[in-house]
């Protein structure tokens, strides 16, 4: 396994931060210690939090599977692979990962931080990241988590990483967890049925979705589970096996899941679809800004100047781009 | 200072799992009120020489002795005799227990003085003298006679609960007798089982009882006893003291709904719809369910003649009676029983069943309706006569 | 134990006008208290001990530390086992066992708002009616707290198939080091910024002090069967965990616990806990009953194909709370064997997990020490718990140097440090075997954005030389500041 040669660059003597692979110590090198630079994958959500300064450099992830092991249920990955690519191998073994496939690359995913849409059942993108392997602002490889499936050795630097937008690390590798890819698995709709009924009378489904009138549901697991699940929902209305969720719109929304019965309805626009039990709204319409409170906002300073004091990750990129109240975060220039 | 401790204070690995059944630190969530904190602070007198403060005394004093960290503990550490053992230590040094509470403690074991005593206060309770706040049942001016039926079981009497809740003596004795039993009251002769001065440290005043127990209660016949603290105290007089004689005792002491539960089969049975039309919640007191962990015979007794038994959400955590703790330490006391109300309050009985007269009279000055389980059984048995 | 402070002593006035005589103590027996947890660490010093009943009596204490330069820990039930709660250098001590109320439950929202100081179990019982419960299981559950599993991101057995605690938590309210107040995280799924609500779970009370928090509360599962499999020999049952997993099974729990402790925890709850056997296998599946059924049939059948002696199925609930009762007090329960015990959590590769264990023997055996082991093979995060009577002449350094061939093993191995038991001070000084400098040093900068001056828990996580871990500095009193 690559995470066992010792005494590798960098990292003397640990054994975590041992084992960087050549292609993302050449990375660490491409991105350097100076100038404006940001990682590009697939630019699927490339405008999320700001336009970069001009003259920043593009860089981006290394590719590839590194190693997956199914007994262990983890894979090894460079940020540049298509998590559609990367899905494909986990198949062969009956496995595969919470991270969303829309046409982008695994450290597009997570420096984005959206959820798949069966988030309900396989869990947020967050919680899949066991270890994270980044080039810092000053161009070393930086590593933080662990090599297994559990692990709290030391601050949480995964989860920080997901969802930062590359503005405090370029992510080149990581290490998922992964989960058996479930026997059977169906989607089904239903006009007029009450989803949070739905919600009610299934035990683990892996996503309800609620446009105001039309329900669907996706449930997975054992065969006698997936019927079981159908007739209880039989029960509630009459329903049909559908190919796959609605066509979504483009722009996401963050509720908490107490609030979608109202809030879509009354503040989504029309065309939206909600993701009940989670509390992401798919909309034509933009969320607005959410307001940050003074002392997180002040956190959020702290966190970006700790890591790119100087500001070079991303600039003109922040994580509470717009957000009242946030003031600038984004670093120094 | 050496508290006399031994090797029992090696066993504790301080984990912590007993916390919660504290009582105490329950209501304090500070470790000065926890089994582990006391554990703790013996060893740093005993063996790290640290002084028996105010608040080193005051952490051991405030133990209810419910003993429910030793069910809870994994390690098995003996901490009822390492606490026993402490406040003896401290009590033959002057620091817990003043003169005033050993005198009273002395008082129980002269019944002439203590049933004066009751005739004054069931006096005073009708001329409205005595707030109800201190929970004491309401006292007879003239209490029925004891009378024995025969001599297959002894009916353990004692001190206070003969004084003030001979009522319960009367139906566990009807019960038994329905049960077939010739039942032998011990009335004067074995006046007080000594567990007040044993919590109080007085272990010398403790062993005289004891002793004097042992003498009068001899032969084979079972000592059946309806108080569950006063239970725990006689079943432990063979560690106490050592002899042939007082082992032979505690293996034939048994709590009467533990006998009752073992011979089921011979209490009369009723009807369904003869049943008390009651809902009603077993407390468990703790020294049947940690001391005597016999807490089960309860329900066995109880469920023929009920219409509905519950159980308290709150496992089986102390309600702060205590013998004697709750008019010693009546703040701790007030706030542990707070906790019980609450999980009372959940269950919503008609009737709390308790085998313990402390636990009874300290609930039933907080308003609670509490029922002796015999007093229970022998409603239902009598209304079917 | 350490001085008493003067009457008037400024801090002192303070806090108790902050906390009233109730809430404040001062007293060096309760200072030597709670200058302990369940951790064999016993160089802890502290200072005021406070009892808050609020988020603002939090805030007030920590704005009084600051102004007289006092670093603040934070403390549960002080069940922790890596010395995370113990207090160095007499800073003031804030217990939040008083803050335990749970403020609210939303059924429908799948969440509880929480107080720190609630009890892991107590939450899952008071949730219990409802058909829900709280998923992360320490074995200390009955006595830890919400706010200790937040600052530790415990584990439990159960966590194999739930997740560790950061998977459970929302949102927390947090009073940071210098006195502001932040709701981190958020109950919708993904709140705006960095998540700093993951980058606090975990944080041992260094990062700021949790005030309330919302948890992700967890249908009951709709079946559930527990097995119980005996081996002749620890490294059968460790294969037949990776087997296991390796077949695509997602157990709620796999748990392996060997012959030396399977005998005193048996003393302990009377389940029926095979003593004979080398090793035993809990192992339990939950959820939909199909799923359930295949399951346990099949972890049945691998566990034979791998030499199982014999394989029981726990016949009802209450057989089934017997046999958790005793592996969640199994550490408890080595006192039978030896008042002391120390122990590593690191966690391996299923893989590894038998010649691991074989090393432990070893190891222990080379030092003349007892080792017994319980852990979660599941996850492969092992628990070898070195037991021995500190009162022996030197045994404290055999102890240690087995632990620390222990880890260092395990790392060799490719595995982590610690899987759930965290950090604190006891482990803090083998950081640099997991992680490089330039790891450690994006953690420091991690923790110093949170708390640039040092002010909460100092001493912890981080080695010397990285941040406010200067232990030599720690274990004695700054001058001029009683202690």
């Amino acid at each position: 396994m690559t995470g066992r040669s010792a005494g590798a660059p960098g990292s003397a003597g640990s054994v975590a931060g041992a084992g960087v692979d050549r292609e993302v110590a050449a990375w660490a090198e491409e991105v350097g210690s100076d100038g404006p630079v940001a990682a590009v994958g697939s630019r699927t959500r490339w405008g999320l939090g700001g336009r970069l300064a001009s003259g920043t450099r593009l860089v981006s992830a290394p590719v590839g599977v590194v190693e997956h092991r199914p007994e262990e249920m983890t894979v090894r990955v460079r940020a540049g692979t298509p998590v559609a690519e990367l899905h494909a191998e986990l198949a062969a073994s009956g496995q595969r990962s919470a991270l969303p496939e829309r046409g982008g690359t695994v450290g597009g995913a997570l420096a984005v931080g959206e959820s798949d849409l069966c988030a309900l059942g396989r869990g947020p993108v967050r919680d899949a990241v066991l270890q994270v392997r980044y080039v810092s602002a000053d161009g070393r490889v930086v590593t933080g988590g662990g090599p297994t499936v559990k692990n709290v050795s030391g601050y949480d630097l995964p989860r920080l990483l997901v969802g930062s937008l590359g503005t405090i690390g370029l992510i080149a590798e990581v290490l998922l967890r992964t989960q058996p890819v479930p026997a059977v698995g169906t989607w089904l709709t239903s006009l007029g049925v009450d989803p949070w009924a739905a919600r009610e009378v299934l035990y683990r489904p892996a996503a309800i979705l609620w446009d105001g009138t039309s329900v669907w549901a996706r449930i997975e697991g054992h065969p006698d589970d997936v019927a079981a699940e159908r007739s209880a929902l039989g029960r509630l209305g009459r329903w049909e096996v559908v190919e796959g969720p609605p066509p979504l719109p483009v722009e996401r929304w963050s509720l908490p899941p107490g609030e979608l019965r109202t809030r879509p309805a009354a503040e989504c626009g029309p065309g939206w679809i909600a993701e009940v039990g989670v509390g992401v709204v798919h909309a034509a319409r933009s969320q607005p800004p959410r307001p940050v409170p003074a002392a997180v906002a002040e956190l959020h300073r702290r966190v970006k100047h700790g890591f790119d004091p100087a500001g070079r990750l991303a600039p003109g990129r922040s994580v509470l781009a717009g957000a009242p109240g946030a003031g600038p975060v984004g670093g120094g220039r | 200072m050496n508290l006399g401790l031994g090797d029992g204070l090696h066993s504790c690995v301080q984990c912590g799992l007993c916390l919660p059944h504290c009582p105490t630190w329950r209501v304090t969530g500070d470790e000065s009120f926890s089994p582990r904190g006391r554990i703790a602070l013996m060893r740093a007198v005993q063996e790290g020489g640290a002084p028996v403060t105010d608040d080193v005394a005051d952490s051991w004093d405030t133990c209810v002795l419910c003993r429910g960290c030793e069910t809870a503990c994994p390690s098995g550490v003996p901490f009822g005799e390492l606490m026993e053992q402490t406040r003896d230590t401290l009590a033959a040094a002057g620091r817990i227990t003043p003169l005033w509470e050993r005198a009273a403690l002395r008082c129980l074991a002269h019944p002439g003085l203590l049933r004066a005593g009751t005739r004054v206060a069931a006096v005073a309770q009708r001329v409205g003298l005595v707030p109800r706040r201190l929970g004491l049942p309401r006292l007879p001016l003239r209490p029925e006679p004891m009378r024995a039926s025969g001599s297959d079981v002894w009916l353990f009497t004692g001190c206070v609960m003969d004084a003030w809740q001979r009522d319960v003596h009367l139906a566990t004795q009807r019960v038994l007798e329905a049960a077939g039993y010739g039942v032998r009251p011990t009335g004067d002769r074995a006046p007080c089982c000594g567990a007040l001065h044993r919590h109080a440290g007085l272990v010398g005043e403790t062993r005289s009882l004891a002793e004097r127990m042992v003498e009068a209660l001899s032969g084979d016949a079972p000592v059946l006893v309806d108080s569950a603290g006063c239970g725990a105290a006689i079943e432990s007089y063979g560690r106490l003291l050592g002899t042939p004689e007082a082992e032979a005792l505690s293996a034939r002491t048994y709590d009467v709904q533990e006998w009752l539960a073992a011979n089921l089969e011979r209490l009369p049975r009723i009807e369904a719809d003869a049943r008390l039309h009651e809902r009603v919640a077993v407390q468990d007191p703790c020294h049947l369910r940690h001391v005597q962990r016999a807490h089960q015979a309860t329900r066995v007794v109880l469920a023929p003649y009920v219409d509905e038994l519950v159980e308290l959400d709150d496992e089986g955590l102390c309600c702060g009676a205590g013998g004697a703790y709750s008019m010693l330490h009546p703040d701790l006391a007030g706030a542990v029983r707070e906790r019980k109300l609450a999980a009372i309050g959940r269950a919503a009985p008609d009737v709390v069943a308790s085998a313990n007269p402390g636990c009874s009279m300290h609930l039933a000055a907080a308003g609670v309706r509490v029922a002796h389980p015999m007093s229970l059984v022998w409603e239902a048995l009598s209304a079917t006569r | 134990m350490g001085s008493v402070p003067a009457p008037d002593d400024a801090l002192v006035s303070e806090l108790r006008s902050i906390l009233g005589p109730d809430g404040l103590r001062v007293d060096s027996a309760e200072r030597a208290l709670v200058a302990r947890d369940a951790s064999v660490f016993d160089r802890g010093r502290s200072g005021p001990v406070c009892f808050p009943r609020s988020a603002d009596q939090v805030r007030a204490v920590v704005l009084a530390a600051v102004r007289h330069g006092r670093a603040v820990v934070p403390r549960g039930a002080g069940t922790g086992l890596a010395g995370g709660a113990v207090p160095l250098g007499a800073p003031v001590v804030v217990a939040l066992t008083r803050m335990n109320r749970i403020l609210e439950v939303d059924v429908g929202a799948r969440v509880a708002w929480v107080e720190p100081g609630v009890v892991n179990l107590d939450l899952t019982r008071h949730l219990r009616p409802l058909g829900f419960h709280f998923a992360p299981d320490p074995s200390s559950q009955q006595a830890c707290t919400i706010g200790g599993n937040v600052a530790n991101n415990s584990g439990g057995p159960h966590c194999l198939a739930y997740g560790v605690t950061t998977s459970h938590v929302l949102a927390v309210e947090v009073v940071l080091p210098d006195g502001e107040v932040a709701l981190l995280g958020g109950l919708d799924p993904e709140p705006v910024g960095y998540d700093l609500r993951g980058a606090f779970v975990g944080g041992e009370g260094t990062l700021g002090i949790a005030t309330r928090i919302a948890v992700r509360i967890t249908p009951d599962p709709k079946a559930v069967r527990t097995l119980l499999l005996a081996f002749d020999s620890t490294v059968d049952a460790a294969e037949t965990v990776g087997a296991v997993i390796a077949a695509g099974i997602v157990p709620a729990a796999l748990e392996v616990m060997d012959r030396r402790i399977t005998e005193a925890v048996e003393r302990y709850v009377h389940a029926g806990y095979p003593t004979d056997a080398a090793a035993v296998l809990l192992a339990e599946v939950d959820g939909a009953p199909g799923e359930v059924g295949t399951g346990a049939e099949r972890i049945a059948d691998i566990g034979r194909a791998h030499g199982a002696v014999s394989v029981r199925v726990a016949a009802d609930d209450t057989e089934r709370a017997a046999l958790w009762k005793g592996r969640k007090t199994a550490f408890g329960a080595v006192a039978q064997i030896a008042p002391n015990y120390y122990l590593h959590d690191t966690v391996v590769p299923r893989h590894a997990l038998a010649e691991v264990l074989e090393e432990v023997y070893a190891i222990a055996a080379r030092h003349d020490l007892v080792v017994v082991n319980v852990f979660h093979a599941g996850d492969g995060n092992l628990h070898p718990l070195l037991v021995f009577d500190r009162r022996e002449p030197g045994i404290m350094e055999r102890v240690l140097a087995a632990g620390s061939e222990i880890v260092s093993a395990s790392l060799a191995a490719g595995g982590a440090l610690s899987g759930e038991h965290g950090i604190g001070v006891e482990k803090r000084d083998y950081m640099p075997l997991m992680f490089g400098p330039d790891d450690l040093d994006h953690q420091n900068r991690l923790r110093r954005a949170f708390d640039p001056d040092c002010r909460a828990n100092p001493g912890k996580v981080l080695p010397v030389g990285h941040s406010c871990a200067d232990i030599q500095a720690l274990e004695r009193v700054p001058t001029g500041v009683w202690g």
